[in-house]
């Protein structure tokens, strides 16, 4: 039975501040006994049951349900935070920062500003502690850097906005520079058997078949001479062709004589051509339900209630394309 | 008093229940392998497991080994540390279903790790590559693509001295080799 008090109104929930802000006691409690749960290695049974990050996108306002359709709101509710901790989901999160942040930051709210920012740490620590892709993340700091530089220099020599939110953004922005600077690539120990060369060459060829970008290629090729025979080979570069580019574009390019066929020129011509497809670089993406107007992990599945509607499900079959996986 | 078809389909269930308990039998008794490690460790495994290494299969395959007899399999190219992280690994995947065949795509992808299997191999270099050695030998090839996408990624994105760093790797090129490579892909770039 809920306490009521004599005015009829109860006192209200118990808030506790959290490092994302303000939140509901009991969500928090919630919270906390999911992930104990899911520690507990059922995490198949209770990810069921737990509510996903998703974020719902409310186009019409009425009076029952306002719509709050802003970006930190997104990711806060899609869980942006311990996404960048997922290895699938890291390089994805990175482009996202690496887009808004190059080109988008100065006309976000300042409260989107402040996420983005939080965000931007946690990418930082999570880069210089598990040393993963810092070419994205050295991207990321060059656009950190044109921003300050950008800003310093606007609009009579300050940024437009709040004084005070700035310089917060400014003491974060240098810390993140500096934990960069302190990045270094951990060195195994000199003794630890077996190393890289010593496997055999058709499993070292195994690693590098899965690398999916050139540069990947081309900087490995650059290492050692034992992997530039193997990156050399045509089966990578052939491999690494059919994975970007659909067999109808490849036909396109490929010579029409018995031509020897060098696979690195052809995929070269062929991202110059037709540019190298979103889609296939990252393993997890946002995709956006159009009949709930949900914004949602793919990998984590459709979390909107109609789904498990046999009649809405045979509706989304007959729109195409945006089944629930 | 009940009539000669009510009676037949009585009969007809109890014989589906008999049939059902003895399935169950079957299933819950599912025969055990002995796995023999280079360091003499021996493992008992469920077959279905042991069999989602092919030279295992093949093995037990050709040899007829499904037998009662007690026999063990030695596996010389693979020490105890290994095998048990092995084994561990193929019995959290014993369900999966089988790969896509002709889903080439989804093999280039450096990130497309499940989070148990990121968690799994999060362990030294060392054992990442001899992981790669005995899935390469006992050939499971979800266990081989998932240690590769985890080196792989350990290469994405880092530049030549860095890779070289981050796997204790000798430059074996001479200055006007590095070079000539160097000019050799940024002019693949430029194009």
């Amino acid at each position: 039975m809920p306490f009521i008090s004599k005015d009829w109104r109860s006192p209200g929930e118990a808030w506790v501040k959290t490092q994302e802000g303000w939140e509901k006691k009991k969500v928090l409690e919630h919270c906390k006994a999911l992930k104990d749960s899911s520690d507990n290695l059922e995490e198949s049974l209770n990810t069921e049951t737990a509510i996903q990050p998703h974020c719902h996108i409310t186009i019409k306002s009425t009076k029952e349900i306002a719509g709050f359709n802003e970006l930190d709101e997104a990711v806060k509710r899609l869980d942006f935070r311990s996404a960048v901790r997922d290895v699938r989901r890291f390089n994805y999160i990175c482009a996202l920062l690496d887009l808004l942040i190059g080109q988008q930051m100065t006309a976000l709210s300042g409260c989107a500003q402040k996420v983005l920012l939080a965000m931007l740490e946690e990418v930082a620590r999570h880069a210089t502690a598990s040393q993963h892709n810092p070419r994205g993340f050295r991207q990321l700091l060059n656009n950190l850097r044109a921003l300050r530089a950008a800003e310093r220099s606007a609009c009579w020599g300050g940024p437009l906005g709040s004084q005070m939110l700035w310089h917060q953004h400014t003491a974060k922005i240098e810390k993140i520079l500096n934990m960069a600077t302190q990045m270094q690539i951990k060195e195994p120990h000199p003794d630890t058997y077996p190393k890289l060369l010593h496997l055999p060459e058709e499993c070292i060829r195994e690693i590098i078949l899965r690398l999916s970008d050139h540069r990947d290629l081309t900087s490995s090729a650059q290492s050692c001479e034992q992997m530039a025979s193997i990156v050399g080979e045509q089966r990578v570069w052939r491999e690494l062709t059919k994975f970007h580019f659909t067999p109808q574009q490849i036909d396109l390019v490929l010579p029409k004589d018995n031509e020897k066929i060098d696979w690195k020129d052809i995929y070269h011509s062929l991202k110059k051509t037709f540019g190298i497809n979103e889609d296939r670089q990252y393993a997890e993406m946002l995709s956006l339900c159009r009949y709930c107007r949900c914004l949602f992990w793919r990998s984590l599945g459709h979390p909107c209630i109609a789904d498990q509607c046999p009649e809405f499900r045979a509706r989304l079959q007959e729109a195409g394309g945006i089944t629930p996986p | 008093m009940p009539t000669l078809g009510t009676y037949k389909l009585q009969v007809q269930e109890k014989l589906l229940q008999v049939a059902r308990l003895v399935n169950k039998c079957f299933k819950t008794q599912m025969p055990n392998i002995k796995l023999q490690s280079s360091d003499g460790e021996t493992f008992e495994v469920d077959v279905e497991i042991a069999k989602c290494s092919v030279t295992i299969k093949t093995m037990l395959e050709d040899l007829g080994m499904d037998d009662e007899e007690e026999e063990v399999v030695p596996l010389p190219n693979v020490n105890s540390a290994i095998l048990r992280k092995v084994i561990q690994w193929a019995t959290y995947h014993k369900d999966d279903p089988p790969p896509p065949e002709d889903d080439e795509n989804k093999e280039k992808r450096t990130d497309d790790i499940s989070s148990w299997d990121a968690d799994f191999l999060k362990v030294d270099q060392g054992t990442l590559f001899e992981l790669i050695l005995a899935a390469n030998y006992l050939d499971i090839k979800g266990l081989l693509d998932v240690t590769c996408k985890t080196v792989a990624n350990m290469i994405k994105g880092k530049a030549p001295e860095e890779i070289r760093k981050t796997f204790n790797i000798k430059n074996d090129f001479t200055a006007s080799e590095e070079e000539q490579v160097r000019k050799e892909n940024e002019w693949c770039e430029e194009k």
